[in-house]
């Protein structure tokens, strides 16, 4: 039997997914009932702290994401945010000793990272955690997120240049690269490095930031290559952009891995096709004959193949 | 978006009057904080949801020392913003104590006019003299313009009353005609919504003679492969009630681009420069929902993506292309052209992410997404002029190209993994990883080409009429798998080992088949060993070390990575109180044995950076020297001979950076600042190249909430073999900065 209103179904369909956000919404703002933490004589209790602590208790106490603690019974350390880090602090209240109270800036980085992934191990950014090279070589979560600063947004940079800078104090070389004449535009703060890495780790080599679920982060400024293009230039979907292009900055014109296009392109494409499908020594096979170097015309590839990044029209990416 | 982004601070800033009623309402949190320190915990503590105050818990209120009452008077100048205790009291929260020290803070509140909006508003003007040297490559590389800019704002709005929103940051950059502007909103209400808005728009100019113009040795201008477009990046993301056990969010997201540029429409043996223009858009809309439990957690993510994208060339004037010679002695023209690309996509993706914690010694992690893009296209093409098909040397006058495409492009990424701590100074690292894509696709064309006489009345006769239905594959099938071993061997020695096989097959073709282009098919196996060494035996001194060798059975493309060893070291110390010092060194060398490939690659960076950075803030600077070597080697076959040859790029490169910061008391005991420093980059080998960039600044006070700034730049680039392409220009900026 025919519909004779087939967007009330659409409609309906949209109502449900709406409502369902909202009911969500609705369950979220209900506050999880847990019983209250009780905390045993080594414990000497946030208002302790502030006495001696004090510009430190108001930071992290005002505006600041980790006030939570002290106030949000689900993490268990309501009234205890201090010691939520730097452990029971009572021996270190009532005697002034250094050694009773921990800090987490002179503890191991995998000790500092189990402390701070008490909470935060169960985020959606630390799913690619395993993958994370800061987290396989002893960069620890203080590295880069500093607790006691006022203001919640200043847990962790959020400015470009501050994020900029935060993450050129190690990675020098990085700062270099984008010293060079043609580069993205980080030294001119209309980037920052978080655009295209997540630094707690991705799916993706590098740390690179994923676009529409697992796509190259790339695509999120350049959507305009990412097809699906009926006739594929393969490197494009198996290795990315970096295949012909420094994604940092180059000398070379468009950041080419080459200063010359065809460079770029004859370093692959000199493949002889296989007799025998897969038993080819690599992808690309060589141009045919009439590509005679000797012409100008020809030595930057680009002039006719103009889609080389894949084509909706031209099998071999001329249009 | 301007209009938006107008109209959101026009309301946040409106939200953020303080309103004698707020002004009153302030009072009780500022005097709170500061009077009482134990005043925070127990309104906290006496929610509806937690009757439990943190008195009841044994631990008593501190007194009002000395001490925090000497800090009430600087509380409010480091802390502007009330304190949070005023939202998470409840409505019947009001003791007898609080009511107390809200009284007694009354007298010390603050102004409600000095804290709701703090930050600063650059305006200035800048003037570039006129570049000399190439314009156009100016232009590519640098592009920036003289005339009246916005060129910072850094606003942090606080609403006393906290009834839209806790506190609003608000940063804008490059606004005034700059290539690339920015725009950034963050709003939240705690617990309640997290709202973040982000803009930023690229001017994109691209005209690099060298690169534009094939013949550009023979004097010939034609500006091929240029374009001047504007890119707009916009996203809105709202999160709902963040933080608590249900976070729904959704997500809006908008890539586009217009513009014109110079491409070239190719046929028989020559290309024609057009006028092109291009439009496109992205469009991504997402929402989903993330769920926290005390040893669980769920993200689920569902979105979609609408593509279009608009490309069209037009021309009416006469050209004779790149190729000038006389084919049989005919001499080959374009006299007229109209081809339009009509790209129409969308896609829809789902994403799931699980973390849990199940016990104290293991860590899981999964995680799914797939996505199906979908694409379909109307390609057009009218052409007309003394044109030929050079393979049969068919010549014709008029020809109408018609392609109709369509793509579908399911795309699957899984991953799983997990944290092992056998021992509390061992944590094992295991993960696997596969990616699946399959690109199929198919494509009618119908290439009709008429003799003389193409006009609406006399169509003209037949030369060869074509239509070809060709169907293309691409499917990519990778996998990894790794394991690492971390060992905590105590005094800041931390220990990794680890292993990682990775492998995969992939297969290209178009069919029916073409000439050279058949089925490619390759398999992907490459064995990966690891370790990395970092000791941090004090808070001064930081070392660290990592090795990684891969040995590859197959690969997919000649120059990926096959058999190769990359080391890096990095290093940092800390001495004489106020200076650091820190080294990087990294060399990679990738090996392709294979005959008929022998591809030798080897890079390596040395950096050293100084900084020096006293308490006083008087003066500090940094510096950075860094070299460079690359040097890649790989015979490829020439394709007019198929004789094999190298093709050999090499680059030694030094960069150099560094600021030096003074901060003098000038006039009336206001500090003036001054920053002198810059860039320089030399390389030296296949494409020697210059480039320096210093600068000077200064910023001084000129009032209490006033400061002028000034800024003087020069950008200098210099191609040895391409010296038309140098340019050199001073910049030079004077603003006023307004800050409160």
């Amino acid at each position: 039997m025919v519909n004779p209103h087939p967007h009330r179904r659409r409609n309906l369909r949209v109502s449900g997914v709406v409502a369902l956000f909202f009911l969500a919404g609705t369950l979220g703002a209900q506050k999880p009932t847990v019983a209250p933490k009780t905390f045993g004589d080594d414990y000497a209790g946030s208002e302790m702290c502030q006495i001696c602590h004090e510009d430190n208790f108001n930071n992290v106490t005002h505006n600041n994401a980790h006030r939570v603690l002290d106030t949000d019974p689900r993490y268990g350390f309501q009234g205890h945010v201090c010691e939520a880090c730097h452990g029971p602090g009572a021996k270190h209240a009532s005697s002034g000793d250094i050694s009773f109270i921990r800090f987490p800036s002179k503890l191991s980085a995998a000790e500092t990272d189990k402390m701070c992934l008490n909470c935060h191990l169960n985020q959606p950014t630390h799913a690619g955690r395993i993958q994370s090279t800061h987290a396989k070589n002893a960069v620890s979560c203080p590295s880069c997120h500093k607790m006691h600063v006022n203001g919640g947004a200043q847990l962790v940079a959020r400015k470009n240049a501050d994020v900029n800078a935060l993450c050129e104090s190690c990675h020098a070389n990085v700062k270099a690269q984008f010293e060079m004449p043609f580069h993205h535009k980080v030294p001119e703060n209309a980037m920052k490095c978080v655009d295209c890495h997540n630094p707690h780790g991705t799916v993706r080599p590098t740390m690179t930031q994923t676009f529409a679920a697992s796509e190259p982060g790339c695509l999120s400024c350049h959507g305009d290559k990412r097809g699906p293009f009926t006739f594929e230039h393969a490197p494009m979907k198996f290795d990315g952009c970096t295949a012909c292009h420094e994604q940092h900055g180059s000398a070379n014109p468009r950041m080419l891995i080459r200063s010359q296009v065809r460079q770029v392109c004859l370093e692959c494409h000199a493949n002889m096709p296989a007799a025998v499908p897969g038993e080819s020594i690599a992808m690309g096979v060589v141009p045919p004959a009439i590509h005679n170097q000797n012409s100008p015309i020809y030595q930057n590839c680009t002039v006719c193949h103009q889609k080389l990044h894949g084509s909706y029209v031209d099998r071999f990416l001329l249009k | 978006m301007r209009r938006l982004a107008f109209g959101i601070v026009t309301l946040a800033i409106l939200a953020a009057m303080p309103r004698p009623a707020d002004a009153q309402q302030t009072v009780a949190p500022s005097g709170l904080i500061a009077n009482n320190a134990s005043a925070p915990v127990q309104a906290a503590g006496a929610s509806a949801a937690d009757p439990t105050p943190s008195t009841a818990q044994g631990t008593p209120a501190a007194p009002a020392t000395p001490a925090s009452s000497a800090n009430t008077a600087t509380s409010p100048a480091s802390t502007p913003a009330p304190a949070p205790t005023a939202t998470t009291s409840a409505p019947g929260d009001s003791t007898p104590a609080a009511a107390t020290t809200t009284t007694a803070a009354a007298p010390e509140s603050r102004p409600s006019s000095e804290s709701w909006v703090t930050g600063n508003v650059d305006v200035g003007y800048r003037w570039v003299a006129t570049p000399g040297g190439s314009f156009a490559t100016y232009r590519s590389v640098v592009n920036l313009g003289s005339g009246p800019k916005l060129t910072a704002v850094d606003l942090t709005i606080l609403q006393p009353s906290r009834r839209l929103f806790d506190s609003m940051h608000l940063r804008a950059s490059g606004w005034g005609g700059d290539p690339y502007s920015t725009f950034h909103l963050d709003a939240k209400k705690a617990e309640i919504y997290r709202l973040n808005i982000d803009y930023r728009g690229i001017s994109y100019f691209n005209n690099l003679p060298a690169y534009a113009d094939p013949l550009l040795a023979n004097g010939i201008t034609l500006d091929e492969q240029s374009f001047d477009k504007h890119r707009r990046i916009t996203s809105i993301n709202l999160e709902i009630h963040p933080g608590r056990a249900f976070t729904p969010y959704v997500a809006a997201e908008r890539d586009a681009s217009s513009g014109t540029g110079v491409t070239v429409f190719q046929t028989g043996g020559n290309e024609y420069p057009i006028a092109d223009t291009t439009d496109d858009a992205t469009n991504l809309l997402r929402a989903g929902f993330r769920s926290a439990f005390r040893h669980f957690d769920a993200t689920f993510e569902e979105g979609y993506t609408n593509f279009r994208s608009d490309q069209n060339d037009l021309t009416n004037t006469t050209s004779t292309g790149d190729n000038s010679t006389p084919v049989t002695g005919e001499k080959l023209d374009l006299t007229s052209l109209m081809q339009s690309y009509g790209i129409r996509g969308n896609s829809n993706y789902t994403k799931a992410i699980i973390t849990s914690s199940p016990v104290s010694w293991l860590d899981v992690y999964a995680q799914a997404m797939y996505t199906v893009p979908r694409n379909t296209v109307n390609y057009q093409q009218y052409d007309a002029g003394n044109l030929v098909v050079l393979s049969e040397l068919l010549f014709y006058n008029s020809e109408q190209y018609l392609v109709s495409s369509t793509t579908r492009f399911p795309h699957t990424t899984a991953n799983v993994g997990w944290e092992i701590r056998p021992h509390h100074r061992v944590r094992i690292l295991q993960s696997w990883l596969t990616d699946r894509m399959t690109n199929t696709g198919s494509a009618t064309q119908n290439d009709t080409l008429l003799a003389a006489g193409a006009t609406a009345s006399s169509p003209g006769s037949t030369v060869l009429q074509t239509e070809e239905a060709l169907n293309s594959s691409l499917t990519y099938h990778s996998s990894q798998a790794e394991t690492n071993i971390l060992v905590d061997a105590g005094d800041g020695l931390t220990a990794r080992a680890g292993y990682r096989y990775v492998w995969g097959t992939a297969n290209d073709a178009v069919l029916p088949a073409d000439g050279l282009i058949t089925l490619e098919q390759d398999g992907l196996r490459r064995n990966v060993e690891m370790g990395t060494l970092s000791w941090r035996p004090t808070q001064k001194l930081f070392l660290s070390g990592e090795a990684e060798v891969g040995e590859s059975g197959g690969t997919y493309f000649r120059t990926s990575l096959y058999d190769y060893q990359r080391i890096r070291t990095m290093g940092r110390y800390s001495f004489l109180k106020h200076w650091q010092v820190s080294g990087d060194f990294r060399i990679m060398n990738n090996h392709n044995p294979l005959a008929g490939t022998s591809y030798k690659f080897i890079t390596h960076q040395e950096s050293v950076t100084l900084i020096y950075t006293p308490r006083s803030k008087t003066v500090s600077a940094d510096a950075t020297y860094e070299h460079c070597g690359y040097h890649s080697d790989i015979m490829y076959l020439v394709p007019q001979t198929l004789t094999p040859s190298d093709s050999v790029f090499t680059e030694n490169c030094h960069r150099i950076s560094g600021m030096f910061n003074a901060n003098i008391k000038g006039p009336g005991k206001r500090t003036m600042t001054f920053e002198v420093g810059g860039s320089a980059v030399l390389t030296a080998g296949t494409n020697p190249t210059t480039y320096y960039q210093p600068t000077a600044k200064f910023a001084a006070p000129l009032t209490k909430n006033v400061a002028a700034f000034g800024e003087w730049r020069y950008y200098g680039f210099g191609e040895v073999f391409y010296e038309y392409q140098s340019f050199r220009a001073h910049l030079a900026t004077v603003g006023l900065r307004y800050s409160r």
